[in-house]
């Protein structure tokens, strides 16, 4: 408990930062709505301008786009983008720091096992992670309440929204697991963008190709579909399962390769 | 009660050397020194024991239970490295608060005790600190619990004399009241002071294990001079000098005996300057590989 409070505090101003940055996103978004809505034609006219295969990589779906639910929906990608680095930020630091600021030290000298500090350190980035999601959620509901010409379904903007709490715990696994593997991480941000970047570019391209396919379970950008999601108001089971089982496999290796890692001198 | 037990305890990094074959037991209640140069795998020895590295093979036992396997051992231990490093946006009393949330028992008293005694600043950020008064946070916090194994590695560096000498003094209490010490270091004379027993190690290998009395007889000076006249070699050429070398009107030595015998040496030289120190450690081990072996 003493890690997870001591994890938590260290870890509220980023995540209060990430949260601003998030809505300052979608608000930047949220706000040319009205200006998309108002000249439907104009702005589809200009979107087919684009070859569909750009179009299909950029998440671009005419027939949806003027509705809030549709643009939101074209968006989100990119908050998905900003809410992934954040995680995958949060998963390669939180257990490497120890090594980097040399501090491992101090906290494995003490009496208690490596995998209940992985456990309160995971628990400490699961919470960061809800928190500025609930707080994205709420400020971006009232923005979206705000420009959304006619009435819009809460119950879909929670179903468009939740994807980003599954991809950031994914990216947070991820994040994780890559970093047992350095004895020591001298620079988390390069792998996380890298990262970040190298699967949102790989599912885009993968979708242009090809809608369907193994190419999908690739990226976890390409298992949340914001069409299917709106026509079917829910997941794509195998997806949402590609989802857990990467989770569960990467804590497990974390657990494993950190419970047995040597931690060296600085 | 053994204490600290190795057993054929081994670390391979890659290629390149940790410890090979290291066998030791520290009794309860003793202070025991653990000597070599930097790089000798003292380090390697003393995270082994602290559960921070797993060993290739052999085992390392403390209370009797497996170091790797056991944390709950570290209860009763307290670990002060060479050079410590905190979290910086920390005050000192959070950073000590934390520290003492793992051992379930009640520090507060400890910790101003202790820096009262240490003369640190509990309110300061620890990012304000020095080096040396790092160290002293590293020293609370190193005792904070009141453990039966104190773990040192190399400790000194950083701390002033005056310092070091009230750390001695707080390391010589905590053994009287019952703890044992496992003192590591590369100075000889700081483990001459306070040490029972003393473990040489060099290369990864324990050479030589000795009582501090067995030790004390032997001890060894450096001693440099200048004389008036030129100095020839049989001036010096009793039993315990090594290393001689005379040049002109200057000489040096490493002299290993009853001090009286060479100061008579001395003496007898018409001398312009002299000095008489401790020998570093690498010098006293290539005279044991040439003496003993």
């Amino acid at each position: 408990m003493n890690i997870f409070r001591h994890e938590l505090k260290s870890l509220r101003k980023s995540g209060m930062l990430w949260a601003a940055a998030m809505i300052a996103l979608a608000g930047l978004f949220l706000s040319l709505y009205p200006s998309v809505a108002g000249d439907t034609e104009d702005f589809r006219k200009l979107l087919e301008g684009y070859p569909a295969s750009v179009r299909a990589m950029l998440g671009i779906h005419l027939d949806v786009i003027s509705s809030l639910m549709g643009y939101y929906s074209m968006v989100f990608v990119y908050i998905a983008i900003c809410g992934a680095i954040q995680a995958m930020h949060l998963g390669a630091s939180i257990l490497s720091r120890e090594s980097r600021e040399r501090t491992a030290d101090f906290l494995l000298v003490k009496p208690v096992s490596r995998i209940s500090i992985v456990t309160a350190k995971l628990l400490a980035a699961c919470t960061v992670i809800i928190a500025t999601d609930m707080v994205f959620f709420a400020v971006t509901a009232i923005l979206a309440g705000a420009v959304a010409a006619a009435g819009y379904s809460m119950h879909l903007f929670v179903l468009l929204n939740l994807p980003l709490l599954f991809i950031q715990m994914i990216f947070l696994a991820i994040g994780l697991a890559v970093s047992v593997f350095f004895s020591r991480l001298k620079n988390v941000l390069p792998l996380s963008l890298g990262t970040v970047f190298g699967l949102y570019i790989a599912g885009a391209l993968l979708n242009a190709d090809a809608k369907e396919g193994a190419g999908r379970y690739l990226s976890p950008f390409q298992y949340f579909d914001s069409i299917y999601i709106i026509e079917h108001s829910g997941y794509e089971i195998q997806y949402l399962f590609a989802g857990a089982l990467l989770i569960a496999v990467a804590v497990a290796v974390t657990c494993r390769i950190y419970v047995r890692k040597d931690i060296h001198a600085v | 009660m053994t204490v600290i037990e190795l057993n054929h305890l081994t670390k391979h990094y890659g290629k390149s050397r940790g410890i090979r074959d290291v066998n030791l037991a520290v009794e309860e209640g003793e202070i025991f020194g653990f000597i070599g140069p930097n790089g000798a795998g003292k380090s390697t020895t003393i995270r082994t024991l602290l559960g921070l590295i797993y060993p290739t093979s052999g085992s390392a036992a403390v209370f009797g239970r497996n170091c790797t396997e056991h944390p709950e051992i570290r209860k009763e231990l307290g670990y002060l490295p060479s050079e410590v490093f905190y979290y910086d946006n920390m005050r000192v009393i959070d950073l000590l608060n934390y520290s003492a949330s793992f051992y379930k028992k009640d520090c507060t008293k400890r910790i101003r005790e202790l820096a009262e005694m240490m003369d640190l600043d509990l309110k300061k950020k620890i990012d304000d600190l020095s080096f040396g008064n790092k160290k002293k946070v590293g020293i609370v916090q190193g005792l904070l619990h009141e453990p039966k194994l104190i773990i040192l590695d190399e400790p000194t560096s950083g701390l002033d004399p005056l310092m070091q000498q009230k750390f001695f003094e707080l390391i010589a209490e905590e053994n009287r009241k019952g703890a044992t010490v496992f003192f590591s270091s590369h100075i000889l004379s700081e483990v001459q002071k306070m040490c029972s027993r003393v473990a040489f190690i060099k290369e990864g290998e324990i050479i030589k294990l000795e009582r501090m009395s067995t030790l004390q007889e032997s001890s060894y000076k450096r001693i440099s001079l200048e004389s008036a006249a030129a100095i020839r070699k049989e001036d010096f050429s009793l039993a315990g000098v090594s290393h001689l070398e005379v040049n002109g009107n200057a000489a040096k030595f490493i002299f290993k005996g009853n001090i009286n015998a060479i100061m008579k040496a001395i003496t007898a030289v018409e001398l312009r300057n002299l000095s008489v120190e401790e020998p570093d450690l690498e010098e006293i081990f290539m005279h044991y590989y040439v003496k003993e072996d």
